[in-house]
């Protein structure tokens, strides 16, 4: 279809609103409340062109032939103007505009805005949650956030209460996130173009720590990080930074630099011999994945009735914290309380999982991707020109198996490796189950193992879990993980994220599997070792007791 | 026909409104889990209305209108009169718990300004004289 | 009054012997138009949701008269309700809805008692017609928010498209109209002698003898206001059609094109008198403080923008302002005008544009002196 655009005849496609249409002919339109993937709301009126003597908002709105826009001239100029003034003024002043993090920042200097004619007038209290923090004052009412909640997480912990100019995002009643059913996903935070919501920070707690000559500092990293730190660093989405990040993490001072896959190695070891004894038993089918913390609060708040379904496997970076404290901590001869284990995770959960008191705080902080980067640059390390150096050993080789938990389906794909090959005694010769591959948001398939179809499924994205959930019965076996294309897209990890940056951070993890000797949990020598010097076998008594755990029903609300 | 899903909520809001004067946070629970709707959602609702409270109200809610053509023909001096008469100021309620004041948008009685809502009735052509004999009705 | 006649269900059940092509072409012909203020035609509105192909359908009578010095559908309410049911009835059985809405604004609530009544009485069809009670907020008067209202979410307007033709209330087709045009219908249908033209004008402000009159469309300012008894400096056509200088512009017909030309809005005519003696300044800071209390919120330029002409119109009235808080004001009211969401933000500086328009020198002389 043709329209004219600054006089200029402009093929585009009927289909696609004006501003994807205008963006890729080179067209820098701004705009703050459209997010790819989420419906066009309208909200921010920042994306306007004259169209036919009126200013038209391009998020909305479709090409008709022989249109005729105009995008820059003074009328479209004053108005992107005067709302950037607006929203800035509600993006509490004291922001530097020079912050790049913020699209709306961005904005404002591109339009040249040196500061707004209009005074903050509000002032709202800062929700300082546990894991996620939520400050009304820097928010411009896009909207982003409430609609990843409830359209993607089907979470709905926020949404937009009050009138007018007292309209704010806010959970019910005005609680604090920490009270409400909030998942502490972080997909909030990704979606927040103004950096309203983030992180709690526990950088500085961990900076003190690594001062401290009495405490032995292990870190470790969870199977996405390496796959998404260089961005952090300008590098190119979907570049494998493992030995850099290696590197960077010892420079920083901690002691000990271990790999969380193989945590998550252990969980096969573990998951899969759980689930071969409910083949035995008979169920209860389906048995669900619990790696995902985000995941694990939404039943607690949700799914009742799927508490016997769990699986009573601790994540990957809670069985590495408990056996750093105890397994480790008596190979060095250390006491417990001088072991403080840092986990990097991409994930914002993971900040509330190791509150639970049932965890018994086998992992002292955990910081996000971002956070990781932060601390990072706080030590001055100049990243990209690192040498690339090893994991420890002692907890730090891995396989395969570890490496592809970072992406939606990948638990199930281990598990089910280690799954076969334990229960069938036969080889698995092909070792990727490409159905549970790729940025489906649910996806399926059936292997058989003795004879019997173990029907298998993931879902990625609490909506799609949700829905998967209504055929529950049909599965064996589910795996499902908050975010949307899994840990990978956690809302921990760096910004900006979209579709073709988190296939391309998927891509690079399943490379590091594809180039990894080993790629069966089972046939990790460390994970042999720890079962042979410590835990006996999977789900022996002593691994009953340190490597699994329990859930709590919560409040709907 | 069957209801469909939210049509019931802003009437259920209401209801509950009316029946005890405001609107708690048990009362949002309670609907949001008898009509399936999330409570943060209920809540927005909630927060959306201006005849929907949610701090506990007095036993007569005073909605005074100081819209163009009541505001034309002396509100202003109305609201002064309950303000003073009352001690109370808009969004408050009497320490005895028998008036919430609220100034708000035209009540569609223009014909009659300055006029004013009690527990929804309509009171035009107000003056001074009339607002206090209103009041010490209401007080009795 | 036109509008008060009867037509004691004979139109309705002329529909129902004549059919639903009749009643589209009747009020095509006759010239029905909406009364809302977007002045659509009747019959090529419910023609569009009757040639929608979906089964189920609705209706919605719009009775959310929140616009300030609008109160003649209140008077329909209130004195021939039987006409609307019968109005809405038609629309039902036109489009085959088996469910019509009469959203009525929270501040009508003492109208239910007696419309219901009247619903009961009237209603003898298996449509079911439900009242359903607004609580306060004026933007609900749009289309758009209606639905959302009445659907249990917070009454932001929505995106169109999809128009309510198409996918209206719970994403069916719907008609909504408001209480003026659902009520004339009955009677274009039945009077012979109906005449399109003859409107109600809502008057109030600062005259002797506020109400609704019924006159027919062109009637000039002057003739209304003489019927109120008033001396005007200056007219609004409530709250969002904007304001002009009575003594320029008393002989204007009182068409939606002729107020046009004087940038106004007729709207649902609605016309408030301002009298020589109030300043045009603090009539502005109180319609202001409207539509920064009633805005929704939803768009940056009216939830953030009202509330800062607000600020803006205060600081002047309280002489603390210099011209170029003029300037400000006048560049914000028509960033406001043009790229806001829905007609409460497009409309909610037409009075402040006007105002320095007509008024300029009121506003200089407040200016602060010490510049």
């Amino acid at each position: 279809m043709q329209i004219r655009v600054d006089g200029k005849i402009i093929e585009v496609a009927k289909d696609k609103t004006l501003l994807i249409s205008l963006k890729n002919l080179g067209y820098k339109i701004p705009s703050i409340c459209y997010q790819e993937g989420l419906k066009p709301e309208g909200r921010c009126r920042l994306c306007v062109v004259e169209i036919a003597g009126k200013l038209v908002t391009t998020c909305n709105t479709y090409p008709k032939e022989g249109m005729e826009i105009t995008t820059n001239n003074d009328r479209v100029k004053v108005a992107r103007k005067v709302n950037s003034e607006l929203l800035m003024s509600e993006h509490v002043q004291t922001c530097s505009i020079e912050n790049q993090d913020h699209e709306l920042c961005q904005i404002i200097q591109d339009l040249g805005i040196r500061e707004s004619r209009f005074n903050p007038k509000r002032k709202w209290k800062v929700d300082l949650g546990a894991s996620v923090i939520r400050d009304n004052n820097k928010c411009i009412n896009c909207g982003r956030c409430v609609q990843v909640c409830a359209t993607i997480q089907a979470t709905y912990a926020i949404d937009f209460a009050g009138r007018g100019h007292k309209e704010r995002v806010a959970p019910y009643s005005d609680h604090e996130l920490n009270d409400v059913a909030c998942i502490k996903c972080g997909q909030c935070i990704a979606a927040c173009p103004v950096g309203a919501i983030s992180e709690r920070e526990h950088i500085h707690e961990v900076i003190e720590v690594l001062k401290d000559s009495k405490k032995h500092v292990v870190v470790q990293t969870a199977p996405s990080i390496r796959a998404a730190l260089g961005e952090e660093f300008s590098m190119p989405a979907g570049t494998l930074v493992t030995g850099k990040m290696v590197a960077a993490l010892r420079k920083c001072g901690f002691d000990k630099i271990f790999d969380t896959n193989l945590g998550a190695d252990l969980t096969i070891m573990e998951e899969a011999s759980e689930f071969l004894n409910r083949v035995k038993k008979g169920g209860p089918f389906p048995m669900i994945t619990t790696c995902c913390p985000a995941w694990i609060k939404y039943m607690e708040h949700f799914y009742h009735d799927l508490l016997p379904n769990m699986s009573s496997c601790k994540s990957p970076h809670e069985m590495l914290g408990i056996l750093a404290n105890t397994y480790y901590a008596k190979k060095i001869n250390k006491p417990r309380d001088d072991i403080i284990v840092v986990s990097i995770m991409p994930c914002t959960a993971k900040k509330f999982e190791i509150t639970r008191p049932e965890l018994t705080s086998d992992v002292d902080f955990v910081l996000t991707t971002r956070e990781v980067a932060k601390l990072i640059r706080h030590f001055c390390i100049d990243f990209k020109n690192l040498n690339d150096e090893k994991f420890d050993p002692a907890l730090g080789i891995s396989t395969g198996a570890g490496a592809i938990f970072g992406a939606s389906g990948g638990v199930m794909e281990a598990a089910l490796r280690t799954a076969y090959e334990l229960g069938t005694g036969k080889e698995l010769t092909k070792v990727e189950f490409d159905q549970l591959r790729g940025p489906k948001g649910i996806k399926e398939g059936t292997v058989n193992v003795n004879g019997i179809d173990i029907k298998f499924a993931a879902a990625n994205g609490l909506a799609n879990a949700r829905e998967l959930l209504k055929n529950k019965d049909k599965y064996h076996f589910i795996e499902i993980m908050a975010c949307p294309g899994g840990c990978i897209a956690g809302g921990g990890q760096p910004l900006p994220v979209n579709e073709e940056i988190i296939a391309k951070r998927m891509e690079a993890i399943y490379e590091e599997d594809r180039l990894l000797p080993l790629r069966k949990s089972h046939e990790n020598p460390i994970v042999k070792k720890i079962y042979k010097d410590y835990l006996d076998h999977p789900l022996s008594k002593k691994a009953e007791m340190i490597l699994h755990t329990y859930y709590t029903p919560r409040s709907e609300f | 026909m069957d209801k469909k899903e939210g049509e019931e909520l802003l009437p259920k809001l209401l209801q509950e409104q009316e029946n005890n004067g405001w609107i708690s946070e048990r009362a949002l629970k309670a609907i949001s889990k008898q009509i399936n709707i999330p409570i943060s959602r209920v809540y927005g609702v909630a927060t959306f209305y201006s005849h929907l409270h949610l701090k506990k109200q007095g036993q007569y809610i005073i909605e005074i209108c100081n819209s163009p053509s009541c505001y034309l023909n002396g509100s202003m001096d109305i609201i002064k009169v309950i303000e003073k008469e009352l001690k109370i100021k808009s969004g408050e309620t009497t320490v005895d718990g028998k008036f919430s004041l609220h100034i708000g948008s035209c009540i569609g009685c223009c014909d009659k300004a300055p006029a004013m809502l009690i527990n929804k009735k309509v009171y035009g052509n107000l003056t001074k004289g009339k607002i206090l004999e209103v009041l010490k009705e209401c007080r009795s | 009054m036109q509008i008060l006649k009867e037509s004691s269900m004979m139109a309705f059940n002329k529909t129902v012997e004549k059919g639903p092509k009749w009643v589209i072409d009747t009020l095509k012909n006759k010239g029905l138009t909406g009364r809302g203020g977007a002045g659509f035609p009747t019959g090529t509105k419910w023609e569009m949701v009757f040639n929608e192909k979906e089964t189920e359908k609705y209706v919605v009578c719009n009775a959310d008269e929140g616009e300030p010095g609008t109160f003649k559908d209140r008077m329909i309410i209130e004195k021939n309700p039987k006409t609307l049911i019968e109005g809405i009835m038609i629309a039902c059985h036109v489009i085959t809805a088996k469910k019509a809405f009469i959203y009525l604004r929270g501040e009508y609530e003492c109208l239910k008692e007696n419309l219901q009544k009247t619903i009961d009485e009237v209603n003898t069809s298996d449509i079911e017609i439900q009242i359903f009670q607004g609580a306060g907020a004026y933007v609900c008067g749009d289309e758009t928010a209606i639905l959302r209202s009445i659907e249990g979410y917070r009454g932001h307007p929505s995106l169109k498209p999809p128009f309510p033709t198409v996918q209206g209330l719970f994403e069916k087709p719907t008609i909504i109209n408001n209480v003026e045009t659902l009520t004339n219908v009955p009677l274009a249908l039945m009077m012979d002698d109906w005449d399109p033209k003859l409107k109600l004008f809502s008057l109030s402000g600062k005259v002797k003898h506020p109400g609704v009159y019924e006159l027919k469309e062109g009637t000039p300012l002057s003739k209304l206001i003489k019927l109120g008894d008033g001396e005007p400096k200056a007219i609004h056509f409530g709250c969002f059609g904007g304001c002009l200088a009575y003594e320029q512009f008393k002989d204007i017909p009182l068409t939606p094109e002729e107020v046009l030309k004087a940038d106004c809005f007729l709207g649902s005519c609605a016309v408030i008198v301002t009298d020589k003696k109030t300043s045009i300044i603090d009539v502005a800071t109180n319609i202001a403080k409207f539509y920064e209390f009633e805005s929704c919120g939803k768009c940056t330029p009216c939830r953030e923008g009202t509330m800062r002409v607000l600020a803006i119109l205060e600081n002047i009235a309280m002489g603390q302002a210099n011209s170029a808080d003029i300037d400000t004001l006048l560049e914000l009211a028509i960033v406001i005008r043009d790229t806001s969401f829905c007609g409460l933000g497009q409309t909610a500086t037409n009075h402040v544009i006007n105002a320095i328009k007509y008024f300029r020198e009121e506003f200089e002389e407040r200016l602060c002196k010490s510049e």
